[in-house]
């Protein structure tokens, strides 16, 4: 469903991606991992059309998207749920919502997926006429993830579902992404710094290190690789470079 | 009397506030501060003496055209301009602070534009309203009466753009962050469009009302701008609804003061209230509510 080829890009002169080659097939769960510095940002950035791809190209259900603006591509029905630290704090959580459907002109269908995405997080319908600031952190999770839901997309892509959550947050947020999965047949791309989770949840697996992709398998092969857990459950990646 | 000096300062007010609500919606948009934004209100003001004068079209449509007119001027001139230096950021960055260069510039340039099309010279609107309405013990001329009217219908109707349609759900995104109104595919530069032309409109509309109380002339933009700009901070920079209170504020203070200090330094009070409202509250009166956009 989503191919990358090749795909370099950076900031200014600084090239961050150095030729990044992935797939996501059609109704699973894709899984990019990755610690902090390493591009996992900068890819999405780029998949997303928010940075410009310097070379390569990202094809979306067989069309080329990396030549797309932002909100083409989101049209086009792959949709970025952004970090739960970058829903409007401003706008109250039923604002949000509205605002993931931007896109849409189907009235009656946006009230029904607004109703089905209440029903998966019911504290998002207790809490609706509440500024999304006021929400906690799990709470905001939930929010962008139902946002990015309401664009009705064919594919998703989730920045780190886990980030600055305690441990049964974290559960309790991937057992919904699960179901998402399950109940709405999406396709969806996560990355992680959380990798034992991420694995858990995938069926395939990339490891991103220093702008390319440095490990790629089926999850439940690299939950054992050495390689992936002393870089990325516990250990340093000098120590990664050891175990090698 | 003191009620006919109020409701005359309120009506300015509201013409201080509509050019106010610009700058305000201009810097919570594209992130710049817009230098050249009474110009746009100088240039309403000679599209309404045009539109009413030369072409004798009634003085409401006049206010429509001239506003719609002015918006579509002011989306040019961003598009053309102000967006290669906008894109590359504003606010604190180095972008940011040659807008405000930049705003200057085509404040200048703007200036002499309508130098060389209208000459220096004051043109009167000539828009015969009729009568004063008394209301009570208020004497009351009609195009204070006309101010009131169209400038409270446009605030409303921008409250109720910005709060309860989906485009202004798209504009307060914009405003407050614009890669993630990306992420909802929201067309960001569109918006930024739409914003920047409503509020040359605004500005406009301002100067098609003041234009048959004073005379229209070159040089009416800049001091506007000041007063406009102080009526801003005054509220609270940013702030929508507290550009439309800085302005009352800064309208009735410097008439009240004009009528009973002196008439001649009426320029000065403006300023006066600016610095003792900055003294006492640096974010300015609702500045606290700018601080989380949207």
């Amino acid at each position: 469903m989503l191919e990358i080829r090749g795909v370099e890009t950076g900031y200014g002169k600084l090239k961050i991606l150095r030729g990044i080659d992935m797939k996501v097939d059609a109704k699973g769960i894709v899984a990019l991992l990755g610690g902090n510095g390493t591009g996992k940002s900068t890819l999405l950035k780029a998949i997303s059309g928010i940075l410009p791809v310097w070379s390569g190209e990202i094809l979306f259900d067989g069309e080329p998207i990396h030549a797309k603006h932002p909100h083409q591509i989101v049209r086009a029905g792959l949709v970025q749920v952004t970090q739960g630290k970058d829903s409007y704090p401003g706008m109250t959580v039923e604002e949000n919502l509205m605002l993931g459907a931007y896109a849409r002109n189907d009235k009656a269908a946006v009230r029904e997926d607004l109703d089905k995405v209440y029903a998966f997080f019911p504290i998002l319908k207790e809490r609706r006429k509440q500024l999304s600031g006021l929400l906690s952190g799990g709470q905001v999770q939930m929010l962008v993830i139902g946002r990015g839901l309401m664009a009705a997309p064919k594919m998703v892509m989730l920045d780190e579902p886990s980030a600055a959550l305690a441990p049964l947050v974290v559960l309790d947020i991937f057992k919904q992404i699960n179901r998402i999965r399950k109940e709405l047949g999406m396709t969806i791309l996560i990355v992680e710094q959380n990798v034992r989770m991420a694995l858990l949840l995938a069926s395939y697996g990339y490891v991103i290190h220093d702008g390319r992709i440095h490990i790629e398998g089926q999850a439940e092969d690299m939950i054992h690789d050495d390689k992936v857990r002393h870089a990325y459950l516990g250990g340093t990646v000098a120590e990664a470079e050891n175990v090698r | 009397m003191l009620m006919d000096f109020i409701v005359v300062g309120l009506s300015i007010g509201l013409v201080y506030g509509l050019v106010a609500l610009g700058i305000s919606l201009i810097f919570s948009g594209l992130d710049i501060v817009h230098f050249a934004h009474g110009e746009f209100f100088m240039f309403g003001a000679f599209f309404g003496l045009v539109l009413y004068g030369d072409f004798g079209i009634s003085y409401p449509i006049t206010l429509f055209l001239a506003m719609i007119i002015t918006g579509i001027m002011g989306v040019v001139i961003e598009r053309v301009f102000y967006r290669r230096l906008t894109s590359q950021g504003g606010g604190y960055t180095v972008a940011g602070m040659g807008m405000i260069i930049c705003g200057f510039g085509m404040a200048i340039i703007l200036q002499n534009v309508a130098f060389l099309i209208w000459g220096a010279e004051g043109h009167a609107m000539g828009v015969q309203f009729g009568m004063p309405i008394a209301v009570g013990d208020i004497t009351l001329p009609r195009s204070y009466l006309w101010i009131l009217i169209v400038s409270v219908g446009l605030m409303a109707a921008l409250h109720v753009l910005l709060k309860h349609t989906k485009t202004g759900l798209a504009i307060r995104a914009v405003a407050a962050d614009k890669d993630i109104a990306y992420l909802m595919g929201i067309n960001v530069p569109l918006m930024i469009s739409l914003i920047f032309g409503l509020a040359c409109g605004l500005a406009a509309v301002g100067g098609v009302l003041i234009g048959p109380i004073n005379y229209v002339q070159v040089e009416m933009g800049y001091l506007m701008l000041i007063k406009a700009f102080a009526a801003a901070v005054v509220g609270g920079f940013g702030s929508l609804p507290g550009a439309i209170l800085g302005g009352l504020l800064v309208g009735v203070f410097e008439t009240l003061c004009a009528a009973y200090i002196s008439g001649s330094h009426k320029d000065i009070y403006a300023f006066l209230l600016l610095i003792f409202v900055l003294m006492v509250r640096p974010t300015g009166l609702m500045g606290h509510l700018a601080k989380v956009k949207a």
